[in-house]
Formats: structure tokens, C-alpha cells, sequence
């Protein structure tokens, strides 16, 4: 190792703990995002625009507002709308999206000129196919961290990069210690849990016109073996696919749950189903829809943390109990600086759809 | 009419003998094909049960040797799925049997007409505008025929139209079908919309219940019987415009009503499962290659031998991984090698002979 490497990660691990007094500082600063690359700033960035989808809510968690995000992802903005944060923030429906080149099924292509008339400070971009996606934007001269999704240690790494580049290390820490602390804590009341007392979970992001799942290598399936159950679709070829109504039954869940993703969604998707209706988890009504709030709670996200209480409250009902929304409140008053009503937590929660369910009394306003 | 009339009846008798053998023998084949199907699946049922649940629907007694979920997969999941892969199978298959006598052509299959990428066309927007079920079987259908209704205009010149200019239009019309999907795709939610288009559009039949099969069958029913029916003006289109013409029957209206038949079959095939290719190409040169160019014979064995091929891909695309692997995948990734192998012998013992 070189001199001058170790002196950059000195510098860098320097700025994080530096960076952990609190106030945004003017010196300059070195990241290193996942794919070990550094990224040098002047300042704590300002002016950030956001592709992958679920961290564009995380530049606006660690600022607690929307006015460093520049412009983001067009589904991320929908999502943004859909959920809670475009309530808390209406700027949020100003910020551009038009940052996307070949439209929004072309996914990560940058716009690179557009991107470079916001001025943006940062452009925190998707690294999985890296040649085609981040280098046009470092081509160009901009800034560019990437985000590479995966299991918790990514999603975490991933935070650390947004809050670090931010100069918002106090809110970084906040988030991991909960994150540290609800992790304990599901395991503590989960402690002695023996395999047979797992429940089956299958979970699918889609299910028109086929069941989509997820496999071994995807986030939902290391929350659902953090919540104490097992993913039904862990032997899943490819991390993902398209899975048989005959399949399913095979497989005969304890508890079915259901995507955010697609719109209209019901738990009556099952109920209603002819076949799908007599496996386990619909015969127990233990079929759920997972809930949205600032962000989606299935994919990484700064809200995690309520998705695994949430999903280990449903898995083990006898075992776990905490207080979701007071957790809501308490968590959305430190990470966005707001207070949503009762109303609000029903809609975040499902509540009158997910009511049907099983135990999901625990959840309604007392 | 009566083609062997015509002909030297020997010869044509000869091969019916034999064509008849190999029918007998694809239909077995298809029977076969069907039965494995249905006893096979990701959940284990005894094939006994699978039979016996099978037969207590028509003839209640038994010996009740099963569960009601067995029976909901059996009835309400893999029948249905059978069945109407073994009707796509056939269709498909006739109708490329068809339309390359038609053309003369073997490169021809129902997608050269553009019907199926008309028919992608509609079942791409359906999804994109939220549709599914009934909207994205009716849109496919519709645009199936929109594609045929324009190919007719584009080569219609002075009330006739000749084969190379029909083709040359149905590449055209494919081709812009094409785009429109492209561009559908293009301003798809690559979250939710695309991955669900994208999917539909690789070919599967895991959505498949009995009402997709009730709204499916008539038009590929009436397309298949149709084709059955001409299959005796076929062997006489085969021959060429003049010829055809000197035997007294109208080429135009003739060539056309096999035209709308196709599309009524690829229409109904796309529209519940995508597109799902390779089988009216290759099926219809293998049945060629066993049965001879006499299309009495050749169009029910491609239809026989079609309905096997797709049923047993749909088995493996079925069985084979807790995913579903894509029809259109399969088809083409057994279907290459099988015809190469296929058109290796024949050019060989040709030379050779």
C-alpha cells in the first residue's frame, strides 16, 4: 500500500468521525462508496440528485426536507407521492425527474446533460452495470458515488455513503444505532426459537399476470430470516422469477406477503383465488400487504427498522410486541421532523385492508 | 373438389397409407404428452389420484383418495394449462403448415404477417393501461386483426394482391407492430409495468384458468376446424396463382380466408400467452419431413405433432425449477437444435442420394 492510500483512507475515516460532531462543516471531504471508489467534495454536498429508486427518500431522511435533493428518479417520485413523505413535504412535487435518458424503462441511463445543467454537488447513481450507467457521468466530470443493492451490510454501507457525503453523521449514527438496536431487540424476544416454530413466508413483488418471488441474495428474504420465518423461495434460480400458482401450493405458506409495488394490490388476491384460497397462510388469514411510509418497507431503506418490527410482530404474535406506532411517530419526528396523524398511520399501515389478517388488531389505534 | 382425382392416384394413395400411420402415431404422441403433463407438476399427487380426480368429474364415485387442494390443482391449474397449450400447439403449427404451402415458402410462420406482433402491440398496452384478463385478451385480439385488416389494404393493388407483396407488407406492418411494443416498453414503469410486459411478451402459460381458455378456444377452435376443412385448397394454392386459377377456385378470396383463420389462431394464442414461437416454423418442416408435402396429411400431423411438442415444452417450463422458465425460451432453445439436426439429415441423405 502506497503512502498516499493510506493518508486518503486516514482522511477519509477522519471525516466520518469528524463528520459525527454534527454540524455541517465547510472542509473538504472523502467518501468511498461500494464499489471502491473514492469521491472527493469540496463541502458536504447540497445539491444531490438521486437515481436508484429507494435512496432518493434517504438523501431526504438524513436532511430531514427535500431541499438538497435535486431531482430524482421518476419512481422514486411516485413512490414519494404515493407514500407519506409527499404529504409531509409538498415541494417534493417540483423536484425534476427528467434526468433519465431513453425514458424510464431504459432504468439508470443517465441523462448526462440534463444532469449537468442542475449543477448537482453529487449524483448518486446504480453501480450494478457500472460501464454503461456511472461512467458517462464521471466522463463528464460529475461527481458520482454508486449504490450497489444487496443485503443489510450494503444497505448500510449505502446509508453511510448518502450521510457522510451530506455531512449529516449525526443522523447517519441515529439510524444505524436503531437499526443496531431493533436488530438486538427483534433477536432477544426471538432468542430459542427452534426451526419448526419458523413460519413458511412467501413473499412476492408482483403477482399480475404471474407470482413473482424473490430468492437466496435478496433484502426481503434476510428480513424475513431477521423476523424469525423462513423464505419459502430461497432455492429460487437467478435471485428472482416467476413462480406457478402450483408452485405456491407446493410450497404451502404459513403467511403470504404481498408487494407495495403494484398498484391495486389486494390481500383479496388470494382470498379470492380459487386455489390459492385453501393454502395455509389464506385458511389462517394470515395474508398481508406490506406497508409504505416514507419509503417502501420491503426494499433497504431508512424506515427498515419498522418493516422488521412490523414483519416479526406478524411471524410471532405471542413473542413480539412492540409498539409500531408509537414507533411511527417517535422515528418520523427525528428523521423527518414530523408528526403524522392517526389517520396517516392507518393509510402507512394498510389498515383497512390488512384488518382482515390475522393478529392485525396489534396494529389499530388504541 | 377431389384433388387425388387429379393426380396420379398411386402415388397419393400411397402416401395417405403411410401419413395416416404417422397421424396415428402424433396423436398418440399428443395423448402421451397430455397425460404426463397432467400427472407431473411441482406438487407431488400419485398419478393414480391425478387420474382418478380426473375421471370422478364426469363420473362421480371413485375412491376419494385425495384432497380437495389436490383436486383444485389438478382441475383449476394444470388441465387448463394443458388443454390450451395443446391448442396453441396445434394452431399454431397448422397455421404455419398453411401459410408456407401458401407461400411456397418455408421461412413463413404466422408471424409473418405481422399478426403477432399486432397482437404483442395490444396486449403491450393493455398492460401498460393497467389492463388485464378480458382487456388484454381483447386488445391483443383486436390489434391481432387490426395487423391483418392493414396488410390486406398494403397489398391490395387493383382489387388482387400477390404473395410477395402480402409478405412484403406483413414485414412492414411486423415491423411497426414491432416498434409500437418497443415504445410501449420504452415509456413503461420499469418497476411494476415493464417487468409484467416483458414477461407476458417471453411467452408463458402460469397465468392460464379456465376462463382464459373459454375465451381462447373459439377463435383458435374455428381456426384450427377452418384449416381442416381447406386443407384440400391448400395442396391446390400450393401449386401457384395459375395453376390454382385453372382449376377453378378463387385465389384471392381463398388466400385470404386462410389468412383470417391464422390470425384468428395466433390472436388467441398471443392474447393468453404471449408470444410463444418457434412452433409454427419448425413444426410444420419436421411434420414436412416425416409425412410429405401433401397438405391432407401434413396439416392435422403438424397440428398433432405441434400440440405434443408445446405441451411437453410447457412440462419442462412446469417442472424444471421452482421458477418458471419462459415458453418462448424453451421453444426455441430445444426447437434450433432439433430442427438443425432435421434439415441436416435431409440436405445430407440428399446429397448423398
Amino acid at each position: 500500500m502506497t503512502f498516499q492510500a493510506s493518508a486518503r483512507i486516514a482522511l477519509s475515516a477522519a471525516c466520518i468521525f469528524a463528520g459525527a460532531a454534527g454540524a455541517a462543516h465547510a472542509d473538504p471531504l472523502t467518501v468511498t462508496d461500494v464499489t471502491g471508489r473514492e469521491i472527493k467534495l469540496e463541502k458536504p454536498a447540497e445539491r444531490i440528485i438521486v437515481l436508484p429508486v429507494p435512496w432518493a427518500s434517504t438523501v431526504v431522511a438524513m436532511d430531514g426536507g427535500t431541499d438538497k435533493l435535486v431531482a430524482m428518479h421518476p419512481e422514486a417520485k411516485l413512490a414519494m407521492e404515493e407514500g407519506i413523505l409527499g404529504t409531509f413535504f409538498p415541494g417534493t412535487k417540483n423536484i425534476p425527474t427528467d434526468i433519465i435518458a431513453g425514458g424510464e424503462s431504459r432504468g439508470f441511463i443517465p441523462n448526462v446533460e440534463a444532469i449537468a445543467a442542475l449543477r448537482p454537488d453529487l449524483v448518486i447513481q446504480w453501480g450494478g452495470r457500472k460501464d454503461d450507467v456511472v461512467t458517462p457521468l464521471t466522463n463528464a466530470g460529475i461527481t458520482t458515488a454508486a449504490i450497489v443493492y444487496g443485503k443489510e451490510d450494503l444497505a448500510r454501507k449505502n446509508m453511510t455513503l448518502i450521510g457522510t457525503a451530506m455531512g449529516r453523521t449525526d443522523k447517519l449514527d441515529m439510524l444505524l444505532k436503531w437499526r443496531d438496536d431493533t436488530t438486538k431487540a427483534i433477536g432477544e424476544k426471538l432468542a430459542g426459537l427452534t426451526p419448526a416454530e419458523k413460519p413458511k413466508v412467501a413473499y412476492f413483488f408482483y403477482t399480475t399476470p404471474d407470482f413473482q418471488a424473490e430468492g437466496e441474495g435478496s433484502y426481503m428474504g434476510w428480513e424475513i430470516d431477521l423476523a424469525g420465518g423462513t423464505n419459502v423461495s430461497t432455492g429460487l434460480d437467478g435471485g428472482w422469477g416467476t413462480v406457478s400458482i402450483e408452485q405456491i401450493v407446493a410450497w404451502d405458506p404459513d403467511v403470504i406477503l404481498l408487494g407495495s409495488f403494484e398498484p391495486g394490490l389486494s390481500v383479496n388476491r388470494i382470498y379470492d383465488d380459487p386455489v390459492l384460497s385453501q393454502t395455509k397462510a389464506a385458511k389462517a388469514k394470515r395474508v398481508y400487504k406490506v406497508p409504505v411510509g416514507g419509503a417502501r418497507w420491503e426494499p433497504a431503506s431508512q424506515e427498515s427498522p419498522l418493516g422488521w418490527m412490523w414483519l416479526a410482530q406478524i411471524l410471532h404474535p405471542d413473542r413480539v410486541d412492540f409498539d409500531i406506532r408509537g414507533q411511527i411517530v417517535e422515528m418520523y419526528q427525528k428523521i423527518y421532523g414530523q408528526q403524522p396523524t392517526p389517520a396517516q398511520i392507518d393509510a402507512i399501515l394498510h389498515l383497512p385492508m390488512n384488518s382482515s389478517g390475522a393478529n392485525y388488531g396489534q396494529f389499530a389505534a388504541k | 373438389m377431389d384433388l387425388s382425382a387429379a393426380t396420379p392416384a398411386t402415388g397419393i394413395w400411397r402416401r395417405l397409407e403411410g401419413g395416416g400411420l404417422w397421424l396415428a402415431v402424433f396423436a398418440f404422441l399428443l395423448l402421451a404428452a397430455m397425460l404426463a403433463g397432467i400427472c407431473m407438476g411441482r406438487l407431488s399427487i400419485a398419478p393414480a389420484a391425478v387420474l382418478d380426480i380426473i375421471m370422478t368429474q364426469w363420473w362421480p364415485g371413485g375412491s376419494h383418495d385425495w384432497t380437495k387442494l389436490q383436486e383444485s390443482i389438478v382441475v383449476l391449474v394444470r388441465a387448463p394449462r394443458i388443454v390450451i397449450a395443446a391448442l396453441s400447439g396445434i394452431g399454431m403449427a397448422m397455421a404455419g403448415a398453411a401459410l408456407q404451402g401458401l407461400f411456397r415458402n418455408p421461412l413463413v410462420s404466422p408471424d409473418i404477417l405481422g399478426i403477432t406482433a399486432g397482437a404483442a402491440f395490444g396486449g403491450a398496452l393493455a398492460i401498460l393501461l393497467g389492463g388485464s384478463g378480458m382487456v388484454l385478451i381483447g386488445l391483443a385480439f383486436a390489434l391481432g386483426i387490426a395487423a391483418l385488416v392493414l396488410v390486406g389494404l398494403l397489398s391490395r393493388v387493383d382489387g388482387r394482391s400477390d404473395t410477395m407483396t402480402v409478405v412484403l407488407a406483413g414485414i412492414v406492418v411486423g415491423a411497426m407492430f414491432t416498434a409500437f411494443v418497443s415504445l410501449v416498453q420504452f415509456v413503461a414503469d420499469p418497476d411494476s409495468t415493464l417487468p409484467a410486459i416483458v414477461g407476458w411478451l417471453m411467452g408463458s402459460f402460469a397465468a392460464t384458468t379456465w376462463t382464459r381458455v373459454a375465451i381462447a378456444t373459439p377463435p383458435i377452435l374455428i381456426g384450427i376446424l377452418g384449416l381442416l376443412m381447406l386443407r384440400f385448397r391448400v395442396n391446390i394454392l400450393s401449386l401457384g396463382e395459375d395453376e390454382a386459377q385453372s382449376f377453378g377456385i378463387s385465389v384471392q378470396r381463398e388466400r385470404w380466408i386462410i389468412f383470417l383463420l391464422s390470425t384468428l389462431i395466433a390472436g388467441g394464442v398471443v392474447s393468453v400467452a404471449g408470444i410463444v414461437g418457434w412452433v409454427g416454423l419448425v413444426i410444420p418442416h419436421a411434420a414436412r419431413l416425416l409425412v410429405g408435402p401433401d397438405h391432407r396429411i401434413l396439416i392435422p400431423a403438424a397440428g398433432l405433432l405441434g400440440g405434443a411438442y408445446l405441451v411437453m415444452i410447457d412440462t419442462v417450463a412446469r417442472n424444471a425449477t421452482a421458477a418458471e422458465i419462459p415458453l418462448g425460451v424453451l421453444t426455441a432453445a430445444i426447437g434450433a437444435p432439433v430442427f438443425a439436426i432435421l434439415l441436416r439429415r435431409v440436405y445430407v441423405s440428399g446429397i448423398r442420394a
